[in-house]
């Protein structure tokens, strides 16, 4: 089956008597990597449930390349999920779980051994069969997981937060080891996150949602360098927010805050021409490996900066933001300026 | 550091903990005696019974005899109970398959509520109704007739094998199903998702994935389905007259008639036996399960 794209129009889910999705409009374009990102209970899960086919829609459509999935119930969906718990059926061996979707389409048993194998290389893992799958690492029921999805070649994976369960050596590994599979079979994925970091290392286009709506769709380095609100802002790790003053640079004149990112942020570097500085006394020195994290209490709100050596609690110091890496956001907390439109969804 | 102090506290130990352990024998005490008062010494003396005469010396007589007169009495109870377990395991199977994997939420809850019902008759009542329902002229064969389904003259009387088979799994339908459903419930839900997302039906999620999860539970269900069977007087003496019956009948009938507790003993020995293998194959069956996981 080759890979198809997908399309979401109007989508809906209430759940008693509360709405859970509002009106999700999204276009996945073939083989592509789309992520769902936001905080919990924003609905990202659900929207991957619906297009499974676990939730039922209120409103709305979803069409998989020509065809409508709408009404159709899981099995006759033909996507391929995986979960966060990565659900391997714990009576049946590595190899059973590998080709219970193959079975299931009525593929003979030698066909089926041979595919099993053949996956089992492909996710290094060859030989591990008759294995039992309560034996298996994390890392390893993970790439089992992704294989038992993979092996029936859908046309559109689905993966629920499948990294969350890992410590962080194997996550990192594994978020480029998954972006290359996905990449060299050219098969549509979208997966659920709430991490920012592997949204933005992996996808191609992130949907960042909030509150059952679909806030942005954006390329990663768009949604990063001007989100749509204050909200993502905060979201993508814009910890600061300052209210514009006077003296501050005028990119973006009609300004009403800037927010700016805390690695941008420096303390008592000599002063350079086209900055926002602000002055405060030092509240905190916390160490963080590449440097020390700085929190300073100016009048108007609780600043964070990044200093190479450590600086005495009590002191006064100036903070100094580069032009360039301040977001400028309006009175009514959205970006300025306008994004274009077809980023701008909501 | 750790020696020292642990050997202070054993130092420290003995006169506390002479009371303590007294104090647990005490809290055991009542169950312990319970136990070895209402059951396992009857459980003896019956099976000593069973292998000596009137003069108390040892003998096969009992044994041997029990054998010949109520052969066909042990086949037609391993019969009825055979079947009726089949149907038991069909049925809750069924049921709980449908309380986990039903599209209707409202016929989820409805059968939910309705089939735990059995469960509180007792079994002398459930035999009464069985009587009244199953007879030649009781309800099942009258509404038959009244809707036209079937002709008078073809009614016939259930009060046989098939009135015990029946009359047995209404009444251990819902315990079975009980712990076969809370077993399922308990089956990650992510585990159905799965399979249904890899293109099973709800029928092939039942009876590959849910069921061989849940499976222990349907044994322990239907193994002590077996005994309440094996055990219950009241529903073969209202519903079967003559022979052959089941064999706790036989055995009433044996005592209140003859006094004889010797070839009673005989056919409760039999009765044991049987309930044994049963739970033998199932430890093993379990055993096997847990070597391998």
């Amino acid at each position: 089956m080759s890979t198809e794209a997908l399309t979401l129009n109007n989508v809906t889910v209430d759940l008693r008597q509360q709405r859970i999705l509002d009106g999700i409009h999204l276009d996945v374009s073939p083989g592509s990597f789309t992520c769902l990102l936001g905080p919990s209970g924003c609905g990202k899960t659900t929207l991957l449930r619906a297009i499974a086919g676990f939730t039922p829609l209120s409103q709305g459509d979803i069409r998989l390349g020509a065809r409508s999935i709408t009404h159709l119930p899981p099995e006759k969906r033909h996507t391929a999920m995986v979960f966060q718990s990565y659900a391997l059926w714990p009576h049946m061996s590595v190899g059973d779980n590998l080709g219970y979707p193959l079975k299931l389409r009525g593929v003979p048993r030698a066909e089926r051994k041979r595919r099993i194998a053949a996956m089992l290389e492909r996710l290094e893992l060859g030989g591990f069969e008759s294995r039992a799958v309560t034996q298996l690492s994390g890392g390893q029921r993970q790439r089992i997981a992704l294989g038992r999805a993979l092996i029936i070649d859908p046309p559109l994976l689905l993966l629920d937060e499948p990294l969350s369960n890992l410590d962080a050596a194997i996550r990192r590994s594994l978020r480029s080891e998954l972006r290359r599979l996905q990449k060299s079979l050219g098969i549509t994925t979208i997966m659920v996150t709430h991490d920012q970091e592997e949204a933005l290392q992996m996808a191609d286009q992130i949907v960042l949602m909030r509150a059952g709506k679909v806030i942005q769709v954006a390329a990663p380095q768009t949604l990063y360098q001007q989100p749509a609100d204050l909200g993502v802002a905060r979201f993508l790790g814009v910890d600061n927010t300052v209210t514009r003053h006077e003296q501050d640079p005028t990119v973006g004149s009609r300004a009403a805050t800037f927010g700016f990112r805390t690695r941008d942020a420096r303390i008592n570097e000599p002063l350079r021409p086209a900055t926002l500085t602000r002055k405060g006394r030092v509240t905190e020195c916390v160490y963080t490996g590449d440097g020390y994290q700085i929190s300073l209490d100016t009048n108007e709100a609780e600043l964070f900066a990044t200093a190479n050596s450590p600086i005495a609690l009590g002191t006064f110091a100036v903070l100094q933001v580069p032009e360039s890496a301040l977001i400028p956001f309006g009175p009514d907390d959205r970006h300025l300026p306008p994004l274009d439109r077809h980023e701008d969804i909501a | 550091m750790t020696t020292s102090s642990s050997q202070v506290h054993s130092l420290a130990v003995p006169n506390r903990r002479l009371p303590r352990i007294s104090l647990g024998m005490l809290l055991v005490l009542p169950a312990l005696t319970a136990i070895l008062l209402l059951y396992a010494l009857p459980l003896a003396r019956s099976l000593v019974t069973a292998f000596r005469d009137s003069s108390g010396a040892w003998t096969t007589d009992h044994v041997v005899r029990a054998f010949s007169l109520y052969g066909r009495d042990m086949l037609f109870s391993v019969g009825v109970v055979s079947v009726s377990l089949a149907l038991i395991a069909a049925i809750s199977i069924a049921i709980s398959g449908y309380l986990v994997l039903g599209a209707t939420p409202w016929a989820v809850r409805l059968l939910r509520w309705l089939y735990r019902w059995p469960l509180f008759i007792p079994f002398v009542v459930t035999g009464q109704i069985a009587r009244s329902f199953l007879a030649t002229n009781g309800m099942m064969n009258n509404v038959l007739v009244e809707t036209g389904l079937m002709a008078s003259s073809s009614a016939q009387s259930f009060l046989d094998w098939r009135g015990l088979v029946l009359t047995f799994a209404w009444k251990q339908v819902p315990f079975v199903t009980l712990l076969l459903a809370g077993a399922m419930a308990a089956v990650d839900r992510s585990h159905i998702e799965a399979a249904r997302n890899a293109g099973a039906n709800r029928l092939r999620c039942l009876f590959e994935i849910v069921l061989p999860q849940a499976a222990p539970s349907l044994w322990v269900g239907l193994i002590l389905s077996l005994v309440a069977m094996l055990s219950v007087l009241s529903v073969p003496m209202m519903l079967i007259s003559g022979n052959p019956t089941m064999m706790t009948a036989m055995m009433a009938h044996r005592i209140t008639y003859y006094g004889d507790y010797g070839i009673a003993n005989a056919l409760g020995l039999f009765s044991y036996a049987l309930t044994a293998v049963t739970a033998w194959v199932y430890l093993r069956l379990t055993l096997r399960r847990e070597a391998t996981a």
